[in-house]
């Protein structure tokens, strides 16, 4: 009697988290058809043709490709030490460098215009002629600072996975220690690095809060894709906002599809 | 040729405690331990991954305790293989030599050598992961010997393979050493390896080296009862093989073991399990082809079973159930007649 009533349960159970599994992803699936299908085609042709929007696409693609670069450049090697030294401090450091992740973007952009606005670091770089503030040098150094985190623990779950015996046999065979990283730890870790870039690659062309903060929305100079949507719908500019916001979705899904396909095995 | 002298290294769960062991040129030394006994941190720790924490080694004369591995020239071959997954077996052997800057067709001509010498020639191509076990486990070995080391290290080479390449390795291995004179270090737990391979054997256990000799002795004498525990090896008899009409018999010290999975003639081991001992009062008609009579020289209660080890020119050990012992109601000092099937004999 007791496994019957267990058999009903349990069935109960399964019929109502799938149902609840499947009205989240039909409600996903109905804001964005709502978003798309919203505008006339003609209308939004003539909105993602226009040179605004072309501007948009090529400061967000541009700022989103350096911010993904320095997150290589920057992140590849902090996550190699975080999977394969043990030293002091290491749970520390650990946590901050997913502190990012965990905070509020607009946070993360406030922070980062004090520091590039108000110290005497920051003043002294904009003096050199590097100005971050209300530029898209601003922008780029907020999409590095908001993505990080997701490079960074993709490569570290990434190395983590490769057998460091790899690397004791390319050692032996004549490797120095950055050799052996670069000609066998890197090259198959490259699954990893490809699936982080794309992550990070995607996120930064989406990046709005910490972009807004440092760089403000200024159209024309620093009117990256989301600042476009933001200051269109601002201004009650429905068919350009919607079009900035269709290339978004469609920028999402490809690096969605892509970061499955190729960094499945990635936890992050 | 390489000494290793007061070797200590504590990385946690693994450790070595004051290593001493001296290795000879062209010598083919099996170490033999339980996991855990700290086996691989030796030899990663000969090959230079780890700094020890206290102790020298010296190689040819050389102190090369703080020495990086790639001014070594010693290389290893681990159990999982550990081919570069993202090269071609050729990129894999030729590795090292690439790393050498050493000409192009040079290596070509070395890498083909090599895979040849191991069989290989025709997976050059291939990726590793397209291998099976043997085939990766034979790049792998191609990869080191390509460097022409002075120490080669295998860490439970085939340990990861079935039991019929495990062999067709094992005398691949063995013609190798032959056939360069290299000095090999080969970690095991399998101690079918030791007798199939040693020059010597060294026992190791919780990071130290227990006991270090010729096969035969260390297992017949074991210094201390760890060795004698791990290594249980009960009715192993070295003798010579000669093949008679579809057996084959073994002559140990005079007594004539008839045995059906001996190949060939030549020295050979066999071992027979205590469990597939027979003893009798009177001599067993049946077909069973080895009996013997012998004296009983030691009872032991295990508990579970009871241990009688018989002496019949050479000493067997048999295992008997507590209801069988009883019955029979054996004492220390009598005769014994004891049965075995053919079948029941191993050989390697």
């Amino acid at each position: 009697m007791t496994t019957i009533i267990k058999n009903i349960q349990t069935s109960w159970l399964k019929y109502a988290t799938i149902g609840i599994s499947g009205l989240i992803a039909a409600f996903i699936v109905t804001l964005l058809a709502l978003i798309v299908t919203r505008p006339t085609l003609e209308g939004l042709i003539t909105s993602i043709t226009s040179s605004e929007i072309h501007f948009a696409i090529m400061l967000s693609l541009s700022t989103a490709l350096i911010s993904t670069i320095l997150c290589i450049i920057i992140g590849v090697p902090a996550a190699y030490a975080l999977a394969r030294y043990s030293f002091r401090g290491k749970n520390i450091v650990n946590a901050l460098l997913d502190m990012p992740l965990a905070l509020p973007p607009l946070v993360a952009g406030l922070g980062l215009l004090l520091f590039f606005g108000t110290t005497g670091f920051g003043m002294g770089l904009a003096e050199m002629g590097l100005e971050f503030v209300f530029t898209p040098l601003g922008i780029i150094v907020a999409q590095w600072f908001v993505n990080m985190p997701f490079m960074l623990r993709i490569m570290r779950s990434t190395f983590e996975s490769i057998n460091p015996r790899y690397e004791y046999v390319a050692k032996t065979l004549g490797c120095s220690d950055s050799q052996a990283l670069w000609r066998v730890t890197l090259p198959m870790s490259a699954n990893g690095l490809f699936a982080g870039s794309v992550i990070t690659l995607a996120k930064g062309i989406g990046e709005f809060g910490a972009a807004l903060l440092l760089a403000g929305a200024i159209q024309w100079k620093t009117e990256t894709l989301p600042i476009a949507l933001f200051l269109n719908m601002s201004c009650g500019n429905l068919n350009m906002a919607i079009s900035a916001a269709t290339i978004l979705i469609i920028i999402s899904i490809t690096a969605l599809y892509i970061f499955e396909k190729f960094g499945g095995s990635s936890r992050f | 040729m390489l000494q290793i002298q007061n070797l200590s290294k504590d990385m946690g769960e693994f450790f070595l405690k004051n290593v001493t062991l001296d290795i000879e040129q062209g010598e083919y030394l099996v170490i033999i331990g339980p996991t855990g006994a700290g086996k691989t941190i030796l030899l990663e720790t000969i090959a230079g991954i780890y700094p020890p924490d206290s102790g020298t080694i010296i190689l040819n004369g050389k102190d090369i305790t703080h020495l990086p591995p790639k001014e070594r020239n010693i290389c290893v071959v681990y159990q999982d293989y550990m081919l570069f997954p993202h090269l071609t077996v050729e990129e894999n052997i030729g590795f090292g030599l690439v790393l050498k800057k050493m000409p192009k067709d040079e290596i070509k001509k070395r890498v083909t050598d090599a895979a040849k010498l191991l069989s290989i020639d025709q997976l050059l191509h291939r990726y590793p992961d397209t291998l099976s076990g043997g085939e990766q486990q034979r790049a792998a070995i191609a990869r080191a010997m390509v460097m022409d080391p002075v120490l080669l290290l295998l860490d439970e080479p085939l340990s990861a393979l079935d039991g019929q390449t495990r062999e067709m390795l094992r005398k691949e291995l063995r013609r190798l050493h032959a056939l360069y004179n290299i000095t090999i270090v080969h970690v095991t737990h399998n101690f079918e390896e030791v007798f199939a391979l040693a020059d010597r054997v060294a026992v190791m256990n919780e990071g130290d080296i227990v006991q270090c000799g010729v096969p035969d002795e260390v297992f017949r004498k074991p210094n201390c009862s760890f060795i004698a525990n791990f290594t249980s090896v009960e009715n192993i008899f070295r003798g010579t093989c000669t093949s008679q009409e579809g057996a084959s018999a073994i002559d140990v010290n005079g007594l004539t073991i008839i045995s059906s999975t001996c190949k060939g003639n030549g020295e050979v081991y066999a071992t027979v399990r205590p469990e597939d001992i027979l003893l009798s009062r009177e001599p067993v008609q049946s077909s069973a082809r080895n009996s013997f009579k012998g004296t009983i020289t030691d009872i032991v209660n295990n508990g579970m079973v009871i241990r009688v080890t018989i002496d019949t020119g050479i000493p067997f050990v048999s295992v008997l159930t507590r209801q069988g012992f009883d019955s029979m109601n054996l004492k220390e000092g009598e005769d014994i007649y004891l049965t075995f099937k053919a079948s029941a004999v191993h050989v390697f």
